[in-house]
């Protein structure tokens, strides 16, 4: 069976999407990316590799993410996407008409309006993490709450009490604050899922003219306690499709579903499952040739020099003899 | 007399002025590097912390040049076209330099105001000249080749659609060999995306600020338009739409620009702002601008805020993303 695979390499997680040549579903993985991108990267492939029949072929690979680049040199991608990018492609295959997408992610959050169907604009976060994945994770964790949870203890107040949400370190100070002065959880929780959602829509998605249909997605939609305060905050239903998780995955491998079938000749640039048994090796020097000091990183598979970045003058980068 | 001239700030606008003119007295013009991690990190060392980036940067150029020359070139600008201002921080350089900065040679702070009227620009020269003891008769020859050959540069920048980009080493102005750099502003007949690129002149035009944006455009198969290349007069056209004159000479040119492809119906498929972090007068101008382009929606829109953190991941991917907004937007 003809198959592609996208992957979406961030700082939280790193996901897999597996899609037929009709685009749909077949396997999806969501694992953590606990700071050691290349080590998930190949157990993501065993354990798709170890769930699938034999009778799979990959005929093309996408990857994006913030380590779009290192998922692409390991896999041997044909496509490399920005996230923004491969989240609406995902988003449009799974609700043609939608018009708004809130994307809540690990570690940044966005915003893209559509419409009829392509992307006019976009915002991602910019000096401000708040509200984000990772926030979310600590302050669960703080308060003993598994995040699973989260939303639903979140969902069930009656009473949300009011956190200052500008900030993520005065949000944190704020709710041991209103701990101490005796608020239930679920009332800080929900108070917490507003005061997001109010941050995210003063920031990322200022000035933008949001418009139903709204696609929610990113790890964070997960969270039912965001997702009602966003509908409480805008009025309108948020719609959060099947694959929520992985729409940045799901994005990539439809990209590169539509770059090979654009062209027919091309064989895939993928390495096989076999990628994940090679030895891979990151190395980083300072490089010395001029005042920028550029970090310079190597990436070795199986002891061979397979691709290098970091130079802002491509001395480095363009010289690799593959 | 070796004129320390620092690649920062004016320099992308009046180099050619500044060179051919202390080259007709008879003075050797000194460059600082390009902007690089080393210069930033002088900057910030030792500028004040609530300076600008490229004001910062600035402050590192001149510690580049500090070993190499024996003059400094720090003019105290104030207004340079009739009725219009600049940031207040050009007016107060001189003396930030000096409070800022241990142990540095003579430096030329001539004032450059043309607020009352264009032929002003004589006396910033005139002053300039008698700093480093020449007579009258010189300096006045030396400022009308200069002002000659500047007025040309001009021209030519504008017929020849010349970005003022310094290419590795070379600045983007060479009065010795050919008179003009000729920086390819690829144009690739009618597939071409058109973006507008806007922003103050010495955060465009430096690479390593700008983490090469224009090439990076270019590579894309996008023609950079900028306000360097759009005739003064469709610029002070545009500029008339605004209710109340702007009274910031760079804040006209980025919105005058804006307004004329705007209302003339001239084909763009995209704008985008790149604007220092904490920019007074951009912090304005971004706001008219977005309220603009909002209203109507014509064309995608990006804002880039840079400072001296900027990390070029965040920044390639939204430049890629924005990239595929005006090419899915084109296909269409």
């Amino acid at each position: 069976m003809e198959c592609y695979l996208g992957i979406d390499v961030g700082s939280v997680s790193t996901n897999f999407a597996l899609i037929d040549k009709h685009g749909k579903m077949l396997k999806k993985l969501y694992l953590r990316t606990a700071g050691r991108p290349i080590e998930t990267i190949k157990s993501g492939l065993k354990m798709l590799k170890e769930d699938l029949k034999d009778d799979i072929e990959i005929k093309g690979v996408g990857t994006t993410g913030s380590g779009r680049k290192l998922a692409s040199v390991i896999v041997g991608a044909d496509v490399v996407k920005n996230e923004i990018t491969a989240h609406a492609v995902a988003s449009i295959s799974e609700i043609p008409t939608v018009q708004t997408i809130l994307e809540i992610g690990g570690q940044d959050s966005k915003i893209i309006i559509l419409r009829d169907g392509i992307v006019v604009d976009f915002a991602m976060n910019t000096v401000c993490a708040a509200g984000t994945g990772s926030f979310l994770d600590r302050q669960a964790q703080r308060l003993g709450i598994p995040i699973e949870l989260f939303g639903e203890i979140a969902i069930r107040s009656k009473n949300p009490t009011r956190i200052a949400g500008r900030c993520a370190v005065f949000a944190e100070s704020d709710m041991i604050h209103k701990q101490q002065l005796g608020y239930k959880v679920e009332d800080i929780l929900k108070g917490l899922c507003q005061a997001l959602v109010r941050n995210y829509l003063a920031n990322v998605a200022k000035g933008k003219e949001i418009n139903p249909p709204v696609v929610f997605q990113g790890g964070v939609a997960a969270n039912s306690g965001i997702k009602r305060a966003f509908e409480e905050e805008l009025g309108m239903e948020i719609i959060v499709p099947e694959h929520f998780d992985v729409m940045g995955a799901l994005g990539a491998a439809l990209l590169a579903k539509k770059a090979m079938s654009q062209n027919k000749q091309k064989q895939t640039n993928f390495y096989g499952f076999e990628a994940a048994f090679k030895e891979h090796r990151a190395e980083s020097f300072e490089c010395n040739g001029c005042p920028n000091l550029c970090e310079i990183v190597q990436i070795y598979v199986d002891n061979k020099l397979i691709a290098r970045w970091g130079d802002r003058c491509g001395r480095w980068s363009e010289n690799v003899a593959v | 007399m070796r004129i320390g001239v620092p690649r920062a700030l004016f320099y992308y606008m009046y180099y050619p002025f500044w060179k051919i003119f202390f080259e007709a007295l008879g003075h050797e013009v000194i460059l600082s590097s390009p902007t690089n991690k080393k210069i930033l990190k002088d900057g910030l060392e030792f500028a004040v912390d609530d300076a600008c980036l490229p004001v910062k940067v600035f402050h590192g150029h001149i510690v580049d040049l500090l070993d190499r020359v024996d003059v400094l070139f720090i003019p105290r600008i104030i207004s340079i076209e009739p009725g219009e201002f600049i940031c207040p921080k050009f007016l107060g350089l001189p003396d930030m330099v000096k409070s800022s900065i241990p142990d540095l040679p003579p430096i030329i702070d001539s004032n450059l105001s043309v607020y009352k009227n264009r032929k002003d620009l004589i006396g910033h020269a005139k002053s300039i000249g008698t700093d480093l003891g020449h007579s009258s008769r010189l300096i006045l020859k030396a400022y009308t080749i200069a002002s000659t050959k500047f007025n040309s540069y001009k021209k030519f920048q504008i017929s020849h659609e010349q970005l003022p980009l310094d290419s590795g080493q070379k600045s983007f102005f060479d009065s010795n060999s050919s008179y003009f750099s000729r920086h390819k502003n690829k144009c690739l007949g009618e597939n071409t995306l058109n973006v507008l690129l806007l922003g103050h002149p010495y955060n465009i035009y430096d690479n390593y600020i700008s983490m090469n944006l224009i090439t990076k455009l270019q590579k894309n198969g996008i023609k950079v338009i900028t306000p360097e290349i759009i005739p003064v007069k469709n610029i002070s056209a545009g500029a008339k739409n605004l209710k109340k004159r702007l009274f910031w000479t760079m804040g006209k040119n980025i919105i005058g620009s804006t307004y004329y492809y705007m209302d003339c119906g001239k084909a763009l498929d995209g704008i985008i702002h790149l604007a220092s972090f904490g920019c007074g007068p951009d912090s304005i101008v971004g706001e008219l601008l977005e309220r603009k382009l909002s209203r109507n929606r014509l064309v995608p829109f990006l804002r880039i805020n840079i400072d001296e953190h900027s990390g070029e991941e965040g920044f390639n991917t939204r430049l890629e993303a924005f990239i595929d907004v005006i090419e899915g937007r084109r296909r269409n």
